[in-house]
């Protein structure tokens, strides 16, 4: 294989530039030659792209070694699906100068949102032989007239950054366009498609690389490039733990220490955790040095791409000394300017934590350098419990969406707007894939019967128009539809926002709908780094002037909170077990000895196989605290279900508060647990009756509705800059949720919604096995008398639900209407 | 079928949890913003929402014409959702159970047929109309120089708050100095949420039942 002519090329070339392939790069081609598909795992900066488009450069050349530098208009080869707009520009740059070296007269093109009408018709008349798409992109190419003759030449599919877009219903858009990829060339008689994955390091890569190539492939293979990047993670440490607040999640009180580290850094980056802490950081970081003013930025996903895209070029540039970011700026594109990467609280998870230091230091054999700033004292046992992780490798794995109908509605819609499609053909592709192998045909049945006539049995007052069935074929011959349907292709669905706009004009952001609702004529807020002045809501756009006031109200967007995760969680339970041992020697631990004694002698810091109970008397009433360090939403779950169990014991309300370490019952009353019986109310015995009537699996279920309404093109969003065109078509996705709850409960969204909430909002799995974790560990009940250092940040800082078993006209009764 | 029975303005309102008023001096029922055809709108569109929504509203009002046997009907506007479709015939079928009964409508920004459809159905078309000095207005207005109104279109709800920051979003009747404003009768449609002053009172409905919050 290496005598053949395109290896040999290749390594010439590299050879001319002093370099030589990597190992795994080697063993990519091979493969590769060999036919086969599979996942590349290697981190980035490492030449992971070289791996895979090489590859394809060397077949090429092998297979016209006399005429490679003269043969043009190929069509394509190889798609190159990305999850991110920026880094398709990086990686089409790089392969364009390759080619252009190797004088391979090659095209590589751009297909996303951004791409040009003007380009999108040169590629439809002349594909280039590289394309680079997002997931949205290939299903809008899907949905125009005759798409089957781009593809009549595609040998290979890359998807990049695998990884991110495994867990999320852009994952199952990838999932069924390789489907149909797939059934096109076996139609046509073509060899079968090359599917290769390039992934970060995740918890299950095997089963990544299945979900990606659908049926399990014997012949698949996973290359790992096996380097180990070196990470320092370092913490800030306040001057005196007494005097660093219990409870919070700014981190702002430590920006002083943090402000010499920049300084000392070329370019640093530094992380927060939702958007709102982005703007507080940045504000505060000129206050407290106005001479940065001009050499900071913000980068968050409610900012103007167009900003964002300034920002990106500056940090490539390296004229930017620092950037707040969230985990917008967490995947793919190389900075090499950065050097410094600083994490602003809880990372809540290793794999993030290690996607986000390896921002810095991306030259290979380069030491990427990570500082840990915490919001309150407790965070920095996370620290600790960080490089035990990394040391061990603890890395979480992304789950598969599976049975994503909504996904499945939009993309026969997608067919349907193009050539149409038949359908038993359609269910032979996507019953190989991940995501659909366990639709049953009973579900099949209500997807077509839900896009053909509505989802009801046909009757002489229905209008129902979506797609016409003519036997086994489904088509969509409504024009408007068929450009409805085009403008809403996606599954990334971004809260109720508008845009923000200086009353002179000029675009500064995105704003969510809920928190402009409570902003009075006047009222200042700050966006994009910017305070502004809210002057009025008109079109759809909030108008806004420009403001000197000194403080203003930070807009918070929700979602964006993660909890922490199951593998964080474990070593983070263990690391407190260690941090009265009198061999610990991390840092983080023994700044804090002062306040773990604390807790010892106030109550007790648990050991691994144990779980603290304290039972404290306030003059806010009765409070029990548990700390499982499972993360907030089995934490949520976890004190309704306990509320709930005690509630059977005898009448009581609570109200109930959480955080990533533990959660709080509150009442009025006391609350009768005792070391006899507290085991019970763990118990494994009547989880699912009871969770059915602790949770409000309802409300829940209603909140995932949202996405799926969008997605499934239950909710227009009316077409961009028309405004009367929708007239008459708006509805929120809760009120969808009622009517269908209500007038058709067998719905199969609606059940998906449920699902979603079961899954990812309740996370039962993980909620089983921490139950299990628990019953065999030991309770220890203690009865501090004041609030101790644990249970301080979840009385303080935290989100409040409440479980109530009362009937719903005796609550109201108890209710006073909100002035 | 529960209802609370309130007196204002010297008249004798019964507040139906089914989300209208049946007016006793006047033997009048009075119901808001029926929406009807919206669901077949968005059928029409390709957006498969449940067929039955409008039927089901439409036999819900049948109960309360039965129960309270009134003379007249009066919509506070907002009757059908958009353009004609097939709700339409539905309607007239429907409308002919009641023929002795009159449906006054008050125009609302929804009520859009041509005219001639209205006379179709057999449903008088005012702009505003005022019975024993109580003025019937879609949308409430700030300044009621007129007099008192009954008026729709926003579909009241009322964010309810318990201890422990427990809350409801229920919709509502309201009472105000000025102007009372009805539930949305249509069940496909949403809530907007009212902030009554202390001295308004606000029935809100919770299931089967109408409960005095303010």
């Amino acid at each position: 294989m290496k005598n053949t002519r395109g290896w040999q090329v290749i390594t010439d070339w590299l050879a001319a530039r002093e370099r030589q392939p990597f190992v795994f790069q080697e063993e990519a081609w091979k493969h590769y030659l060999q036919g086969r598909s599979g996942l590349v795992n290697a981190p980035t900066g490492y030449g992971k792209t070289f791996s895979l488009f090489l590859a394809v450069v060397i077949d090429w050349i092998n297979r016209h070694p006399e005429n490679y530098r003269q043969k043009t208009k190929n069509g394509l080869q190889m798609l190159w699906i990305t999850p991110l707009r920026a880094l398709a520009k990086d990686i089409a740059r790089a392969m364009e100068e390759v080619l252009q070296e190797l004088d391979m007269p090659w095209q590589v093109g751009i297909r996303s949102g951004d791409t040009s009408t003007a380009t999108r018709q040169q590629q439809k008349r002349q594909m280039p032989e590289i394309l680079l798409i997002t997931p949205e992109s290939l299903h809008l190419l899907m949905g125009q007239k005759e798409y089957p003759k781009v593809f009549t030449h595609l040998t290979t599919v890359v998807a990049d950054e695998w990884h991110e877009l495994l867990g999320s219903k852009r994952g199952v858009m990838v999932e069924l366009g390789l489907s149909r990829l797939r059934g096109l060339a076996r139609k046509a008689g073509r060899p079968p498609l090359k599917v290769w994955g390039i992934s970060a390091t995740i918890g299950n890569l095997e089963e990544a690389m299945d979900v990606l190539l659908g049926r399990p492939d014997p012949q698949a293979v996973i290359v790992r490039a096996r380097l180990d990047k070196q990470i320092a993670l370092q913490s800030i440490l306040p001057d005196e733990i007494e005097k660093y607040p219990w409870a919070g999640h700014l981190g702002t009180k430590l920006l002083y220490k943090a402000l010499p580290i920049i300084m000392d850094s070329q370019t640093t980056l530094i992380f927060t955790n939702v958007r709102s802490q982005t703007e507080i950081w940045y504000q505060e970081i000129l206050r407290q040095c106005p001479e940065l003013a001009g050499a900071i930025a913000l980068h968050h996903g409610s900012i103007d791409m167009e900003l964002r895209i300034w920002v990106e070029e500056a940090l490539h540039t390296g004229v930017l000394k620092a950037v707040v970011c969230t985990s917008s700026l967490d995947l793919g594109v190389d900075f090499r300017p950065v050097d410094t990467v600083i994490q602003v609280g809880s990372p809540k998870g290793v794999a993030r934590f290690l996607q986000r230091a390896g921002r810095s230091g991306h030259q290979p054999g380069a030491v990427s350098k990570i500082w840990f700033l915490p919001t309150h004292s407790l965070e920095l046992v996370e620290a600790a419990a960080l490089k035990a992780a990394m040391k061990e490798q603890l890395v979480e794995s992304r789950m598969p969406v599976i049975l994503a109908f909504d996904v499945l509605l939009q993309y026969l819609m997608t067919l349907g707007i193009s050539d149409g499609f038949y359908a038993p053909e359609i269910w032979e592709e996507i019953t190989a894939t991940f995501c659909f192998r366990e639709i049953t045909p009973d579900e099949w049945a209500w997807i077509l019967s839900f896009l053909s006539t509505g989802g009801e049995a046909l009757y002489s007052y229905d209008e129902f128009k979506k797609l016409e069935r003519e036997n086994d074929f489904f088509i969509c011959r409504s024009r408007m539809m068929a450009m409805r349907h085009r403008l809403h292709i996606g599954t990334i669905v971004s809260d109720a926002m508008l845009k923000v706009k200086f009353m002179s004009g000029g675009y500064i952001g995105m704003i969510e709908e809920w928190f402009v609702a409570r902003l009075q004529p006047g009222d200042t807020f700050s966006l994009g780094g910017r305070i502004l002045e809210f002057a009025m809501i008109k079109d759809m756009t909030v108008l806004v002037r420009k403001s000197n006031a000194k403080r203003a109200i930070v807009p918070s967007w929700m979602g964006g909170r993660l909890p922490l995760s199951a593998n964080l969680g474990k070593v983070l339970r263990r690391t407190f077990s260690q941090a009265l041992s009198a061999h610990t020697r991390e840092p983080e631990l023994l700044i804090l000895r002062p306040l773990f004694e604390l807790q010892e002698r106030l109550s007790h810091v648990p050991k691994e196989h144990e779980l603290l109970v304290e039972k404290i008397t306030t003059k806010d009433g009765h409070h029990l605290f548990v700390y499982p360090f499972e993360g907030r939403l089995v934490h949520e779950v976890m004190a309704a279900l306990l509320a709930y169990r005690i509630s059977k014991r005898q009448p009581i309300t609570f109200s109930m508060a959480m955080n990533d370490y533990g959660f709080e019952l509150l009442s009025d009353q006391p609350i009768p647990v005792t070391d006899e019986d507290v085991y019970d109310l763990f118990s494994l015995n009547n989880l699912g009756t009871d969770l059915q009537a602790s949770v409000n699996a309802t409300e829940m279920a209603r909140r995932k509705f949202r996405d799926i309404a969008v997605i499934a093109g239950l909710i227009f969003q009316g077409y961009p800059g028309k405004h009367k065109a929708s007239r008459h078509l708006q509805s929120s996705a809760s009120l969808l949720f009622n009517v269908f709850k209500d007038y058709d409960p067998q719905n199969l969204l609606l059940k998906q919604a449920y699902n979603e909430a079961f899954f990812y909002q309740m996370e039962e799995a993980r909620l089983r096995e921490s139950l299990e974790r628990i019953n065999k560990s030991h309770i220890i009940i203690t009865e501090p008398e004041s609030l101790t250092p644990f249970c301080f940040p979840i009385k303080v800082d935290s989100l409040r639900e409440n479980l109530t078993s009362e009937k719903l006209e005796d609550r109201i009764k108890k209710m006073r209407p909100q002035i | 079928m529960e209802e609370v029975i309130y007196h204002h303005q010297e008249q004798t309102w019964h507040l139906s949890a089914q989300r209208a008023i049946f007016w006793k001096e006047e033997q009048a029922l009075i119901v808001s913003d029926l929406h009807l055809g919206k669901s077949a709108h968005f059928r029409k569109s390709g957006i498969a929402v449940p067929a039955n929504i409008g039927q089901d509203d439409l036999f819900r009002l049948q109960r309360l014409i039965t129960i309270y046997n009134p003379s007249q009907i009066i919509i506070v506007g907002d009757m059908f959702h958009s353009e004609e479709n097939n709700e339409v015939p539905y309607f007239k079928l429907w409308r002919q159970q009641f023929a002795h009964i009159s449906f006054r409508l008050v125009k609302g920004n929804h009520d859009i047929l041509p005219a001639a459809v209205y006379h179709s159905m057999n449903v008088e078309v005012y702009e505003d109309l005022c019975i024993r000095d109580i003025h019937f207005v879609h949308e409430p207005c700030a300044d009621n120089t007129a007099g008192y109104t009954f008026s729709g279109h926003l579909h009241p709800g009322i964010l309810v708050a318990g201890a422990g920051r427990q809350h409801l979003r229920l919709p509502c009747f309201y009472f105000g100095r000025n102007c009372s404003i009805l539930p949305a009768f249509g069940r496909f449609t949403g809530l907007a949420m009212l902030r009554p002053e202390e001295d308004e009172a606000v029935f809100v409905i919770a299931e089967n039942s109408v409960l005095k919050v303010n």
